[in-house]
């Protein structure tokens, strides 16, 4: 077990940022930050269970048909979680609901299963799948701040009031997809000059 | 004849779909009546957002609404096309044929701009109004849209306006 399997997820290679995977549903829903909380844990349930299975299937998918059977079973666990928390948890489906199934055609997902898991060790896996959905999560949530800061002026968080409405005028567009793109160019070429990745 | 090297990838495949297929048919059908049973008591808890101290029964394709056994009010469920898809708008009104109250069940709304049409700010506006005083301002109502969602506001005002009609249908 190393640790860096873990770490490597969060600045290094993390998946949105560094890889630069999953920007479909990452900037679709980081108009608030209470979606991005949303995504993140739905995000880190399936990652990390879908992975820890095919990590454990590994020798029995030949190498042919990965993909395909990759696909086949994270879309079914998707599936699955949304139907039980559907059905035992509405108001945790309320909040959610929507995001789960988006995370199907999540590459980040399918990305870590066909580079990682279908390689590596089931714990290697656990650390690997843990960092990406640290990573993930601090990314789609700095950017859904600055989106939501900029474009209404102010932070709420599950109906709580983070940050009061502190712009006079705040910048729809923000909240809108040309925002997104925005954020995420000028957040890459940051990241970039940094040299952080 | 075929190798053995050739059948494993399709046989693989094959028994991966049938297993997880089946897996989710049981689960299907353990959820089902799980999931039908929360959508009903959701509806119902949102029905008594607009009618506080009613009991509601079914009737029709639409709801009583009874206080005491007395009828109260009416309210139905719409389904428009608003900007991001399929929404469903609760629609109650009162015995004198105002509305009594609007709730958004589920829309698909741009998040933060069009989804504002499901906060109370806008949907109070719709209360004690009649069908002659629905529409939006701009288009010689009463009723103020939400800024740069105007597509998603006449949405909601189409399905007030049709569940209003339709319920008036009813009570007389």
């Amino acid at each position: 077990m190393k640790v860096q399997e873990f770490t490597k997820g969060i600045l290094k290679r993390n998946p949105v940022l560094g890889l630069v995977l999953g920007l479909c549903p990452v900037l679709a829903i980081t108009t608030k930050v209470e979606n991005a909380l949303g995504m993140s844990l739905a995000f880190t349930f399936v990652i990390v269970l879908s992975n820890l299975l095919i990590s454990s299937l590994k020798k029995f998918i030949p190498r042919d048909v990965r993909i395909p059977t990759f696909i086949v079973i994270i879309a079914s666990f998707v599936t699955i979680v949304e139907m039980l928390i559907h059905g035992y948890s509405p108001p945790l489906y309320e909040q959610l609901g929507i995001f789960l199934p988006l995370i199907t055609v999540n590459c980040i997902v399918l990305g870590r299963a066909e580079a990682f898991a279908s390689k590596r060790p089931v714990s290697e896996t656990l650390l690997d799948t843990l960092g990406m959905s640290v990573g993930f999560a601090l990314s789609i949530i700095v950017i859904s701040f600055l989106r939501e800061f900029f474009g209404t002026g102010k932070i709420v968080v599950f109906g709580h009031q983070i940050i009061p409405g502190l712009l006079s005028s705040p910048a729809v567009g923000m909240i809108l997809p040309p925002g997104a793109f925005l954020v995420m160019g000028i957040l890459l070429a940051v990241m970039k000059k940094a040299k952080v990745m | 004849m075929v190798g053995k090297e050739e059948v494993k990838p399709v046989a693989v495949l094959v028994i991966t779909c049938m297993v997880w297929g089946a897996l989710l048919g049981l689960i299907h059908g353990i959820t089902e009546k799980k999931i039908e049973e929360a959508e009903r008591s959701e509806l119902y808890r949102t029905l008594s957002e607009i009618f506080p101290n009613a009991q509601f029964e079914e009737e029709e394709g639409h709801y009583l609404c009874l206080e005491n056994g007395k009828v109260v009010g009416y309210a139905i469920v719409v389904e428009e096309r608003g900007f991001g898809g399929r929404m469903e708008v609760l629609v109650g009104i009162s015995e004198e044929g105002t509305v009594a109250g609007v709730r958004i069940l589920t829309h698909g709304e741009t998040p933060g701009l069009g989804s504002r049409v499901a906060e109370e700010e806008f949907l109070v506006q719709f209360i004690g109004k009649d069908l002659e005083k629905i529409a939006l301002k701009r288009d010689g109502g009463e009723i103020e849209g939400v800024t740069g969602a105007t597509i998603s506001s006449r949405a909601v005002v189409r399905a007030v306006r049709s569940g209003l009609e339709n319920l008036l249908g009813v009570v007389r």
